[in-house]
């Protein structure tokens, strides 16, 4: 059986979810807008499931607006709120390690007139609040920070954003993907004004998405029709989808803790050995400051492709963030922003974890990795 | 057609590579042929007898299709004159692997072309056996752009206390030994130190490269510092890379000069 190791590219839907969404496909699928009995019954399951998953968030269910994906929220976040709010000035601020959705939504908005500003990170991917304060002005529009890095695990400090943005009226986005399920959010203690979630990450379907936009925040919609949503995001609503990630919802309320202290163990097992018995390797990331899921490392000398393709012929599958695994054929942005060179990013090695790992499939990479690294360095000019 | 698509064919040159390794001894030619900077760096040996390709061995930094096109090529050329074997092209190594995927015909398909430098190295060295190596430049003086405006700000002419530098991201550019010494003093301070050099990697000596690789300072050789960038602080530095003429950017946090 293959070890999965790329939970950051996919997740499996937990059986519960799926059983959870099996009635909604042909017991209650009504129409929440019409007026019969079908439609009140599926109103009612929407009402449930928007409250269950607005908890997750501390958030009110009519903050919670439905879209087909975390994309998709990306863009009606920044998109939305730019050109309903373009009064209030044209500056935008996204960090360097953002996910691709963002940094491509800026760059459009950035041809449609606005202003975007970068802010670094430092060698761990950290953003500091200080090269954020420096970037603010009086026309600063709105602040667009990750909650933690998808890629190399790191944990912002988003209290502290958030704080600084209300501070300075200026409204607050994270895209909170990469640490929903596995931290505890809360968009109030956070600040945080509008929040991006998807379903499949917390092991529900994909296909369905989830921007929180607090109350009073003004968004234009970049999906018109019938007025679902209210009249933020038109289309009939998929709720065997949201059923789903309701209940996915529900069992990261009831097993997040006992799952990230499991998760986390295994995650330290993994940087520990690893970096022990692999020479000239390197963690990538915050030692710390992580996500208790991944594990995220550079081998010097070696190229990420061949790595995973290695890996793959011994049933292992990875990510890395070499530019030959991508279709750009660029390296990582976000190793490149944390000061590595083209070389270097190259030859990273991203392993992510998740509610299935095994103990075993740790035992099985951990075994696996440093012959295939030595197999690489021998056929590698550079090491 | 993903990246990882592979032919069978391609597949089991990557895992069981042919004529992997470096040829040693006298009358070797060696060529090289792409840059780490793109991913794709491959390097040949040749030993050649009555004008005839006797023996050949590649190694690959590389994804996949680095690997692959590179030991097909060994084998295309193995037993082939050196005129036949300059006529091996990219399609040529490609066909003889049932196919590439496309976004790979052009980046990774560099074997055709290491073989060809090799080959004309070898021509090349027999021609004029005797001819002196280029000579390195000496640093040059010219000004970078930003050095003064970031002053104080994170560009640094002199370094008292490696501490005050501690957990930065340092490029320190080669101003001879005493710069070399602060950049392994430096290292002991912060995960990230880059020495910056328009020397060619042959030209340090081995002694003190290997000590700079020890306390884990990386090199960049043949590379220019052309610029500083930042908000109120360095935040990049913009660097010229002499060997491939193109510049790229890189995320720092000091500059000592």
């Amino acid at each position: 059986m293959t070890v999965y190791l790329d939970y950051q590219s996919s997740k499996p839907v937990d059986p519960r979810v799926v059983n959870a969404m099996n009635p909604y496909f042909n017991e209650t699928f009504g129409n929440p807008s019409s007026l019969h009995s079908a439609g009140d019954k599926a109103t009612e399951a929407l009402d449930k499931s928007r409250s269950k998953i607005a908890g997750l968030i501390k958030a009110e269910p009519d903050e919670i607006i439905f879209t087909s994906g975390a994309t998709e929220s990306n863009n009606l976040a920044l998109i939305g709120y730019a050109l309903k709010n373009k009064g209030k000035g044209e500056y935008i601020i996204i960090s360097e390690t953002e996910h691709i959705s963002i940094h491509n939504t800026a760059k459009f908005l950035m041809k449609s007139g606005f202003e975007v500003s970068k802010v670094p990170v430092d060698h761990y991917g950290q953003v500091h609040l200080n090269k954020i304060r420096e970037r603010l002005t009086d026309d600063t529009l709105l602040v667009s920070i990750g909650y933690a890095s998808n890629e190399v695990g790191t944990v912002q400090p988003i209290k502290e954003i958030g704080r600084l943005c209300r501070e300075r009226g200026i409204a607050f986005h994270t895209d909170a993907v990469a640490a929903e399920g596995l931290l505890s959010l809360d968009v109030n203690k956070d600040f945080v004004d509008l929040m991006t979630l998807s379903s499949n990450d917390i092991y529900g379907p994909k296909g369905l998405g989830v921007l929180y936009v607090r109350k009073g925040i003004k968004l234009m919609p970049q999906i018109i029709g019938g007025g679902q949503e209210n009249g933020i995001r038109s289309g009939t609503e998929n709720l065997p989808a949201i059923a789903g990630m309701a209940r996915a919802a529900e069992i990261v309320m009831q097993e997040r803790e006992q799952e990230a202290k499991k998760l986390q163990s295994f995650r330290d097992r993994l940087i520990k050995e690893i970096l022990e018995n692999i020479p000239r390797s390197f963690l990538n990331g915050h030692p710390e400051k992580r996500l208790p899921n991944n594990a995220h490392f550079r081998f010097d000398g070696i190229e990420g492709e061949s790595l995973l393709l290695s890996l793959n012929d011994k049933e292992i599958a990875v990510s890395t963030g070499s530019a030959c695994s991508s279709k750009t054929l660029e390296p990582s942005h976000t190793l490149i922003a944390m000061g590595l060179l083209h070389e270097e990013a190259h030859g990273s090695l991203e392993l992510s974890i998740g509610r299935f790992t095994k103990e075993s499939d740790i035992d099985s990479v951990i075994k696996a990795l440093p012959e295939v690294v030595d197999r690489l360095r021998k056929l590698s000019p550079i090491y | 057609m993903k990246s990882t698509s592979y032919s069978k064919k391609v597949l089991d040159h990557f895992r069981n590579p042919r004529n992997a390794g470096t040829l040693t001894g006298k009358d070797i030619a060696k060529g090289t042929v792409g840059n780490p900077v793109c991913g794709d760096l491959m390097e040949f040996t040749l030993k050649v007898k009555n004008n005839r390709i006797q023996d050949i061995k590649f190694k690959t930094f590389g994804c996949g299709s680095a690997v692959a096109t590179a030991s097909m090529v060994t084998e295309l050329a193995k037993g082939k004159t050196l005129d036949e074997a300059l006529k091996i092209t990219r399609q040529d190594v490609a066909d003889e692997l049932d196919g590439l995927p496309p976004i790979k015909m052009h980046c990774s398909n560099l074997a055709a072309d290491a073989l060809k430098a090799t080959i004309k190295n070898y021509k090349e060295k027999h021609k004029e056996k005797h001819k002196k190596g280029k000579e390195d430049k000496g640093p040059s003086k010219k000004e970078i752009q930003g050095e003064k405006e970031f002053s104080g700000k994170g560009v640094y002419h002199k370094v008292k206390e490696p501490s005050s530098l501690k957990d930065k991201r340092i490029l320190i550019q080669d101003k001879g030994k005493e710069s070399m010494e602060l950049a392994g003093a430096l290292a002991g301070y912060s995960p990230r130190v880059i020495f910056l050099t328009e020397k060619k990697s042959e030209n340090i000596p081995d002694n003190l490269k290997a000590k700079l690789k020890k306390s884990n300072v990386k090199i960049l050789y043949e590379s220019e510092l052309i610029g500083i960038l930042g908000l109120n602080e360095v935040e990049k530095v913009k660097i010229h890379d002499l060997d491939e003429d193109n510049t790229y950017e890189l995320f720092v946090d000091a500059v000592v000069i």
